[in-house]
């Protein structure tokens, strides 16, 4: 690991030019960004059903200053738009969640998944073709069997890199509700994705069937408090998993108790500050993102204004908290008209768990170091992305004088808004999805 | 006092992102419609909570609601920076899903809006999500714009409506009745509805209209097809898109007199809380599910399972075929 600043948790700079596409279009925000077990590759998925996948360029030695920069690899249309006839309800096409699986050959595997629909995809290369048939010409149209003279063995020649992505599995017609989390089990078998109210354990090779492993839908939909937000297998142990809620508790569950999980192992939950009651309380505990730490020791938590760690030994409070954008706290009310109290923040661990980021608005993204416990707001724009450049740690002014370089509260855009972003799994390059821009940052190199 | 309208206000917001909620793409969210519905209770408590329902003016500071540095603004007006365009994903999609009547609502709400008295016009700028709070805000307009603007005169001595921070939300009134009727003598009390202009329109005056985007058009007065004495900016033939909400049962006035500004705020909220099915239950459940949810599963409430105390609300049909196709 190189040795960051001295200053700062990292120093961030463009690795390459920013990816978007040429035109914006609502289609084209993202709503996704993954990378994969080992960084080579990163998903995006968009609001149009649309996967972009970028793989890293192998570093040369002709090239060091370009150390190892993004480029697309693939692009599919993974869901289409549905309408579901029997309630009269479209199914958006936006891919909700990337996940991918752990590489066991060639081909690479990931799965998606819009509102109501996970997909398995296989990202395969081809570089080689058959020529030399027998019945049919290099264009492939049939011969005249009567022109046939000799027999020739077909051979493989050398061709353009292709790759192409072919759905491998559809799961489908198992979710009441939409979607919103998927996640991979260390067993590489299962799978489990999580709607508002349910949880169903897949098998890949499995399509028709599911098993439904947790369901909160009351009796009585009028009883309904609250639903899941999130929800993440342990990384090691292929027993557990978790569930967050938009009452800002966690569960953690362990499928060796039962079969329907409906009880918890484990319940994490702070006790509310009532000092800090409103209108708006219940809306900005609800947990939008939970992550596990690579370790397995911690999870991450994200609402609306905080980031928490927790350990999974001590469920009556977190362990850290850290204070994302607290300047909103007196902005509720405005957010919530503008709906921007509903924005589903992700938080992110970097490889080692000493450092979590997650989004903000007016294009800002915060990182915490865990061990120094600074903490540091980038930007990213284009203004600021020059290749090759330093981001400038930037400083949202929450009262009294504004300093130079400070922005103040009331000047935030928050239409800008980075609600998902990654972090390579082993090295300081992080992704950051700016409504339809992907920004590519990597750490200094000295 | 500032927190109910605070309250009122977020009432209103909250309905109408509700109601937005049934025409925006990909179904109705769940979890986003839980949380507007605990919000909507939230609000709704500290609005009927309010010892001094009618008596804007004259309140005592005494609300048992929650602390008031947490009500969101209260004292401060709108930032500068709210003032912005909503964000163009909004706009766009509020102009693309939303049906043609609703979309006339949304271009006649500021014209209500700028048209009170008392109205700021940031109070109208403010409003990013464009349609959903424009369309409630209109539909709280009529219901109070005639009154108010008559009662304008009558209150500004109060200098009540003058100082109100929020905005032309906050600056209406549910219904100036009591004020209006009893300290204004510029209030034209002849009119045997000058006790409430929010006088529900009878029920029988209403021809059923198919549930959802359809309109109903409205006197030329405005509300209740009161006397066209009113004053009423803007109350020339508005469509509506939510018609029920000048619509509160005749049954629900049976409230003394002193209750009667809010009676019909009450009983507003009591039509959308009874659709929320729970919303009005004194025990405590947490939030509660809209119609929606339980029609996006196989079992759907019927409407006259609504937990209603008011039966005249089962007469309500387009309004609760609405909600069931939530």
């Amino acid at each position: 690991m190189k040795c960051f600043s001295r200053y700062l948790p990292y120093i961030f700079r463009p690795a390459n030019t920013i990816l978007s596409s040429s035109c914006h279009t609502e289609a084209d925000i993202i709503s996704t960004v993954e990378f994969n077990h080992t960084g080579e590759l990163l998903a995006t998925g968009d609001k149009g059903g649309r996967v972009v996948i970028f793989q890293r360029e192998q570093e040369s030695k002709n090239q060091i200053h370009r150390r190892g920069e993004y480029n697309v690899y693939s692009t599919f249309q993974s869901h289409e738009p549905e309408f579901d006839y029997l309630k009269s309800l479209e199914i958006e096409e936006k891919i909700n969640k990337i996940r991918w699986l752990p590489q066991q050959n060639a081909a690479y595997f990931l799965l998606s998944t819009n509102d109501k629909t996970v997909k398995l995809w296989k990202v395969s290369e081809r570089d080689k073709r058959p020529e030399g048939y027998n019945l049919k010409d290099e264009e492939g149209r049939l011969r005249d069997p009567a022109t046939i003279t000799t027999l020739r063995v077909p051979v493989l020649r050398p061709m353009d890199l292709m790759v192409e992505a072919t759905p491998r599995r559809v799961f489908a017609n198992a979710h009441t509700y939409h979607i919103n989390s998927i996640s991979v089990n260390s067993d590489y078998e299962t799978y489990m994705s999580a709607d508002d109210l349910r949880i169903n354990l897949w098998n890949f090779e499995i399509t028709n069937q599911s098993f439904n492993i947790v369901d909160i839908k009351p009796a009585n939909m009028e009883e309904l408090t609250e639903v899941i937000t999130a929800a993440e297998f342990h990384p090691h142990h292929c027993n557990t998993f978790v569930y967050s809620s938009s009452k800002g508790t966690i569960r953690l569950c362990d499928m060796r108790a039962s079969a329907l999980c409906d009880r918890h192992t484990k319940f994490f939950e702070e006790p509310e500050d009532p000092s800090n009651r409103s209108f708006f309380s219940e809306i900005i505990s609800s947990i939008s993102d939970v992550k596990f730490s690579h370790s397995g020791r911690y999870i991450m938590t994200r609402d609306y204004l905080t980031v928490k760690v927790w350990d999974l030994n001590m469920e009556n409070r977190p362990i850290e908290t850290y204070q994302v954008h607290d300047y909103l706290r007196s902005k509720l009310c405005s957010l919530y008209e503008n709906d921007c109290i509903f924005d589903k923040f992700e938080c992110v661990w970097n490889g080692s768990d000493s450092v979590i980021m997650t989004g903000s608005y007016n294009n800002f993204f915060r990182m915490f170091d865990r061990n120094t416990k600074r903490d540091v707001t980038l930007e990213a724009s284009r203004e600021n992305s020059k290749p090759r450049a330093i981001l400038k740690p930037r400083k949202v002014c929450v009262g009294g004088k504004r300093r130079k370089d400070e922005i103040s509260v009331d000047s935030l855009d928050f239409s800008k808004k980075i609600l998902h972003t990654a972090w390579h799994p082993s090295e300081n390059i992080i992704a950051v999805a700016a409504t339809n821009n992907l920004y590519i940052f990597q750490d200094k190199v000295n | 006092m500032e927190f109910k309208l605070e309250a009122h206000r977020i009432v209103s917001i909250s309905l109408g992102k509700i109601y937005n909620s049934r025409v925006q793409r990909g179904g109705i969210k769940l979890h986003k419609n839980l949380l507007v519905s605990l919000v909507l209770r939230s609000a709704r408590q500290v609005y009927l909570s309010d010892p001094c329902p009618g008596l804007y003016l004259a309140g005592p500071a005494g609300i048992p609601a929650p602390p008031p540095q947490q009500l969101g603004e209260p004292a401060a007006g709108p930032p500068a920076g709210w003032g912005e365009p909503p964000p163009p994903a909004a706009g766009a999609s509020w102009a693309d899903t939303e049906p043609q009547p609703e979309g006339s609502a949304v271009s006649e709400a500021p014209r209500v809006g700028d048209a009170v008295p008392e109205a700021t016009v940031t109070g109208v700028g403010v409003v990013p999500q464009g349609g959903a709070a424009d369309a409630a805000k209109a539909a709280w307009s009529r219901v109070e714009g005639p009154r108010q603007a008559a009662a304008g005169e009558a209150e500004g001595p109060a200098g009540g409506w003058g100082v109100f921070p929020l905005g032309s939300r906050a600056s209406r009134r549910p219904c100036g009745c009591p004020l209006g009727g009893e300290d204004s003598s510029g209030t034209p009390a002849a009119t045997p509805r000058a006790a409430c202009c929010c006088a529900p329109r009878p029920a029988e005056d209403e021809p059923p209209a198919p549930p959802a985007v359809c309109p109903r058009k409205r006197g030329a007065a405005g509300v209740g097809g009161g006397p066209t004495s009113f004053p009423a900016p803007g109350s020339t033939p508005l469509k509506k898109p939510r018609r029920n909400l000048e619509q509160p049962p005749s049954g629900g006035e049976d409230d003394d007199t002193e209750e009667m500004d809010t009676g019909n705020v009450a009983n507003l909220i009591s039509i959308f809380g009874s659709s929320f099915s729970g919303l009005l239950r004194k025990s405590p459940g947490g939030g509660r599910e809209e119609e929606e949810g339980e029609k996006s599963g196989p079992e759907a409430a019927e409407p006259g399972q609504i937990c209603c105390d008011k039966p005249v609300l089962r007469d309500m049909n387009p309004w609760s075929t609405a909600i069931v196709a939530f």
